[in-house]
């Protein structure tokens, strides 16, 4: 599809149109932080920086029901929760932060066992990007097969091209939200990818395409040692991961009612794997460690077909002890 | 710095430690890293400065039987009285090498100071802390962006310090219980709306209670799942309950090193709580926690003439 | 706040410990005092063995007042249960009414074994109290969170 153009000034115009259809989402500054908010006329948008919390927040809830019941153990009788129908257009999508949502699909839509849920809300919600001109200190896209411009799970890209952005239409919904934007010319798209190469050259790159194959021999590897040793065993890093999936499912129960709920969980933490007889298989924080490295770099790769980090930095800029994806990749990159 | 190196290196070649637990520089601008430091050629690699945040001694108890020494400023120094205090380190084992410290960065005041704008490089020198970003440069002094908890520091000099490297900065430069009074202003129902909105922003990452040393339970109350005490929900109600109790499992024990803080994700306003329970522990029984390590932890303890009045 | 609907009456769970204020509240019964019957009492050993969870859990789950009542000073029957009880109820009452929690909600009593005419008295006190806060709103599960009701 031909690139179409839309003139800076007139984006609180074309959010406007599509609020009139769907409940749009757009990145805003609250509280000292950049998230996503509800757009509304006259609200001024955060266009600087990827969002403080991750994309697959909503898609994923923090918590969220899955199914009402009430009666006892013999009787029960289950209802679905009800769901949030409005259709939801979400703008300025960082494209790492589209990309994990690909990934997320690879897991929540497997034709196996679809999550229903989360599909529910993929469908009513058409992804609108930014593309970035100017990645910021702890990006590291391009090493994880990302790209700065890139529009793997977009609907449309924006290119910020100075006084206009280069619209791009990527699929059929995408179509409909900026199909009626003039066409751009060759020379606006000629500037989009001069601005996309320059991005790319921004970004220092490290060696994370040879982790899959590599770790498959590294179980036992001394490297884990070292690694795990200042971590915390928190889960800053894994709640506000993009591509982190991992949850756990509990009954909210009042006498003869209640909900299943499923909330988010993560492999940092020892909880994760305590098994009801009271044995637990990863009971030290290397194991921890190595487990989620292990996840995102091998496992998935080899189960899913693609690394589980988007290298959107977020786990750099939260962990408390300054943990950083992009040293442990070097190292394990470095391991002969 | 030199003189750190220094004294690391001698006692891991004197083999009078087995592990140094130190800072090293981070990956980002004005960011320190724990290191772990077993041989004498590594001690190079240790710093000290305003970037250097975190509390090292929470990673103590993990290697209690091991011969240690921990880089410890003067809050950091007061956590590991308490440990000695419950008895969760042997006091032979344990070497504090106390740094001069000026309070630490407060990366979310930083932040702030800067209305959100991205660093990507800075240096320290001193008092003084030259950032910059793209297109812009700043010099600021520490003073200005000191983390809340340095500010209200009544106890620079690290307490219990076999080795004491350089001189530590004056007292506190901000009164230390504003904070409370500044909240006992508002009325009830603008209090409870604010503690609402702080846990409403947290996650459950649960980073506060794992950079904390005072959270050092093999199990926490959280993760009980017969009786399951807490629900993991996002349901307000459930976080409140789960910073309350956390709050009050520290009472007598905090020592306001911000550690909760400075690793909350969120922004959650945690020194809120625990500064109402530190004045109140000073205020009603007596005892500021860290400064030694004699007697008995605060609630495990009475006097016959605790305040009754409040009970019927 | 307060809920002057005319039929709503407070729910209050008492902790009491066994060898006094339960035994208070036995002998109230037995000696045919009257108080309201908006008390739920769950027994416990000592009012040193109520964790603050206990009293929060109670208000999460829809319980409009708290009280706990232990032994005099100086009657514990572990020796110092109540006095250790004591400092952490005085913290735990602090907190929860700085944070916004209507003083009131939680409440704390000395009733020994003889006194049967101030268990009572305290049951209808705090009855009263808690009546005139009206239902609990901050803390409850699923609730109005920000306490405006």
């Amino acid at each position: 599809m031909a690139v179409k153009i839309l003139q800076k000034k007139d984006l609180p115009c074309l959010l406007g149109k599509w609020s009139q259809s769907a409940r749009v989402l757009a990145p805003a500054r609250q509280d000292e932080m950049t998230n996503l908010a509800p757009w509304e006329p006259g609200a001024e948008l955060d266009l600087g920086r990827n969002t403080w919390k991750p994309l697959k927040e909503l898609f994923f809830p923090r918590s969220e029901r899955m199914f009402a019941y009430t009666g006892d153990r013999m009787n029960a009788e289950l209802s679905p929760i009800d769901q949030d129908h409005e259709q939801t257009v979400v703008f300025g999508v960082r494209p790492c932060d589209a990309r994990s949502l690909a990934l997320l699909d690879r897991v929540f839509l497997d034709e196996r066992f679809t999550d229903d849920l989360y599909k529910a809300k993929r469908e009513r919600t058409v992804l609108v990007g930014l593309g970035c001109n100017k990645p910021l200190r702890s990006c590291f896209c391009t090493s994880v097969a990302g790209d700065p411009h890139g529009t793997e799970g977009l609907d449309v890209l924006f290119v910020d091209t100075g006084d206009e952005y280069a619209v791009y239409p990527l699929t059929g919904r995408g179509e409909a939200l900026v199909g009626e934007l003039p066409e751009g010319s060759g020379e606006v798209e000629a500037r989009a990818s001069a601005l996309a190469d320059l991005a790319r050259d921004m970004m220092p790159r490290y060696p994370a395409e040879v982790l899959p194959d590599k770790l498959t021999h590294m179980f036992e590897h001394e490297i884990w040692d070292r690694i795990h040793e200042k971590c915390l065993g928190c889960a800053a890093c894994a709640y506000l991961c993009p591509t982190c999936h991992c949850f756990d499912v509990t009954d909210e129960a009042k006498t003869t009612e209640g909900h299943r709920v499923r909330n988010w969980d993560s492999c940092m933490f020892p909880l994760f794997t305590l098994h009801t007889s009271g044995h637990n298989p990863r009971t030290s924080g290397k194991q921890r460690m190595r487990q989620r490295i292990m996840h995102k770099f091998n496992y998935f790769p080899v189960n899913s077909g693609a690394i589980a980090c988007v290298g959107c930095g977020r786990c750099v800029e939260v962990c408390p002890v300054n943990t950083d994806i992009r040293e442990v990749i070097s190292e394990i990159g470095e391991v002969k | 710095m030199e003189e750190l190196r220094r004294v690391i290196r001698e006692m891991l070649a004197g083999g009078k430690v087995d592990l140094v637990i130190a800072y090293a520089k981070g990956s980002l601008p004005l960011r320190s890293t724990p290191v772990f430091i077993r041989n004498a050629e590594d001690a190079e690699c240790a710093v000290f400065d305003a970037t250097c945040e975190n509390n090292l001694s929470t990673y103590l108890p993990r290697y209690a039987g091991k011969r240690l020494a921990v880089v410890a400023k003067g809050c950091d120094a007061r956590s590991v009285q308490e440990y000695l205090r419950e008895r969760q380190l042997d006091p032979g084992n344990v070497v504090v090498i106390g740094v001069p410290c000026q309070g630490v960065i407060g990366r979310d005041r930083l932040s702030r100071r800067l209305s959100g704008k991205e660093i990507t490089g800075a240096e320290m020198d001193g008092d003084t802390v030259r950032v910059r970003g793209d297109g812009w440069e700043e010099t600021l002094q520490l003073f200005e962006v000191l983390h809340p908890s340095c500010e209200t520091c009544e106890v620079k000099e690290a307490p219990g310090a076999a080795i004491k490297l350089g001189e530590a900065a004056a007292a506190q430069v901000a009164e230390p219980f504003a904070l409370v009074d500044d909240m006992e202003r508002l009325t009830p129902d603008e209090r409870w709306a604010y503690f609402t909105a702080q846990f409403e922003k947290c996650i459950r990452c649960y980073a506060c209670r794992q950079a904390c040393p005072g959270c050092y339970c093999k199990e926490c109350f959280v993760d009980r799942s017969a009786p399951r005490w807490v629900g993991g929900t996002d349901d307000p109600s459930d976080t409140a309950i789960f910073h309350i109790i956390r709050a009050l499992h520290l009472a007598g024990r905090c020592v306001d090193c911000g550690a909760c803080v400075k690793a909350c994700p969120m922004g959650v306003d945690l020194r809120a709580l625990n500064k109402k329970l530190e004045r109140d522990v000073r205020e009603l029984f007596g005892f500021t926690a860290g400064l030694e390590h004699e007697g008995k932890q605060v609630l495990s303890t009475f006097r016959a003439d605790d305040p009754n009045d409040f009970i019927k | 706040m307060v809920n002057k609907e005319a039929n709503w009456e407070p729910r209050i769970v008492a902790f009491l410990c066994h060898w006094c204020s339960y035994a208070g509240a036995d002998l109230a019964g037995i000696s045919r005092f009257q108080y309201p019957p908006n008390v739920r009492v769950i027994r416990v050993p000592c009012s040193g063995s109520i964790n603050p969870i206990f009293i929060l859990k109670a208000l999460q789950r829809g319980a409009d007042g708290v009280l706990v009542s232990g032994c005099h000073p100086g009657d514990c029957h572990y020796l110092a249960g109540n006095l250790l009880a004591r400092r952490r109820f005085l913290l735990l009452k602090n907190l929860l009414e700085y944070m916004g929690i209507e003083p009131g909600r939680v409440q704390f009593s000395w009733v020994s074994a003889a006194e049967g005419q101030k268990f009572a008295q305290v049951i209808k006190e705090v009855t009263e109290t808690v009546k005139e806060l009206g239902p609990s709103v901050k803390l409850v599960k699923g609730g109005t969170a920000r306490g405006r009701a």
